[in-house]
């Protein structure tokens, strides 16, 4: 059973633009350049904040409550429900 | 007390620019040069930005990405700093001495890193797979679960169970074999794409799609479409799913 192709393959993979709140976390608060000096205090390895945040996050399902992210959570939904019917096939739903 | 620099990112350039009241808080941004580089800040008291309520701690850390990206926008080529960076003053001396010291002290290693991600940028690749499909994919075809399968329709039924049992673990190792060469061809296919490629710790799954790999990736913004041709095919196979974010800057590469 193969899926209805929807992309063409000379073009763009389709990208979620705007990111979910959870990668952004992943980067922000555990990522970027790190300084070695003793001017800097930073949060790294500091386990002070997103913790709470990161708990509700955990499931994909409370991914995006918040206002600036609410045009993407629904692009992303559409896209989502679109795909996982592509990738059923009738004899298992 | 404003002693101190809340940092979001180095630059390749030196222009003055005042970027409004985008940071964190509403501070406003603007930048500090030192030769050809300069930081990108906003004055901020020497402390943690932390709070209880989520809402404002994600408010913040959308700022925070936000001044980011008008930075790269600006200034083409950054080496972005994790949230809440804050460079101190000290007695007699002000932060903005320190950081310029810092960028003079660090200054060949912060061009080095520049240099590597300059016309780059980072993107982020999840394949998922719905192990259920799987499963029944390898019952379907694979010859040794097939003939175990087989054997256990002429058993009786206390033999039937064991045999049940022993199709069950063969199944777990067939889907385990299954995952580790899939997540080893991806990762030879993509890497093919793009310059770097970092592992990534996999989230918990979530009802009927499990992560199977969490990618970050280093690439030249032009060479997407080759990844996203190679992305395509993964996607298109039945069992898998890709899901594709940026692009970032060059957060895990830095």
């Amino acid at each position: 059973m193969k899926s209805v192709v929807t992309e063409p393959l000379d073009g763009e993979f389709e990208r979620t633009t705007q990111a979910t709140l959870v990668d952004l976390l992943d980067r922000a608060l555990d990522k970027g350049l790190v300084i070695n000096a003793d001017i800097i205090i930073s949060v790294a390895g500091v386990p002070l904040i997103g913790i709470n945040l990161r708990a509700a996050l955990a499931g994909m399902e409370t991914m995006l409550k918040y206002g600036v992210m609410q045009a993407w959570d629904e692009e992303t939904r559409a896209w989502e429900t679109e795909h996982r019917k592509k990738k059923i096939s009738p004899e298992l739903v | 007390m404003a002693n101190g620099l809340y940092l979001y990112c180095l630059a390749e350039g030196n222009e003055k620019i005042n970027f409004g009241n985008m940071g964190v808080d509403e501070n406003k941004v603007y930048t500090i040069a030192y030769q050809d580089l300069c930081a990108i800040v906003h004055d901020s008291p020497i402390t943690f930005y932390k709070s209880e309520n989520d809402k404002i701690v994600t408010k913040w850390i959308i700022a925070h990405q936000k001044t980011i990206d008008a930075a790269w926008q600006r200034f083409g080529t950054i080496l972005p700093l994790g949230f809440s960076t804050i460079i101190k003053g000290e007695e007699g001396i002000e932060a903005k001495e320190n950081l310029k010291r810092w960028i003079h002290d660090d200054y060949e290693n912060l061009k080095q890193k520049l240099t590597k991600v300059k016309g780059k940028a980072e993107y982020g690749i999840q394949i998922f797979w719905f192990p259920k499909l799987v499963g029944e994919r390898l019952i379907e075809n694979d010859s040794e679960i097939n003939k175990l399968n087989e054997e256990i329709k002429s058993k009786s039924r206390g033999l039937a169970y064991m045999y049940k049992q022993k199709l069950e673990k063969l199944l777990r190792k067939k889907i385990e074999e299954k995952a580790t060469s899939c997540f080893k061809d991806f990762y030879d296919r993509i890497k093919k794409c793009v310059d770097e490629i970092k592992v990534e710790r996999t989230k918990k799954p979530v009802v009927d799609k499990q992560m199977l790999l969490n990618f970050s990736c280093l690439l030249p913004k032009e060479n997407i479409k080759i990844l996203s041709r190679e992305l395509i095919k993964i996607d298109h196979l039945e069992e898998f799913s890709v899901r594709f974010t940026g692009p970032w800057a060059p957060y895990s590469f830095v």
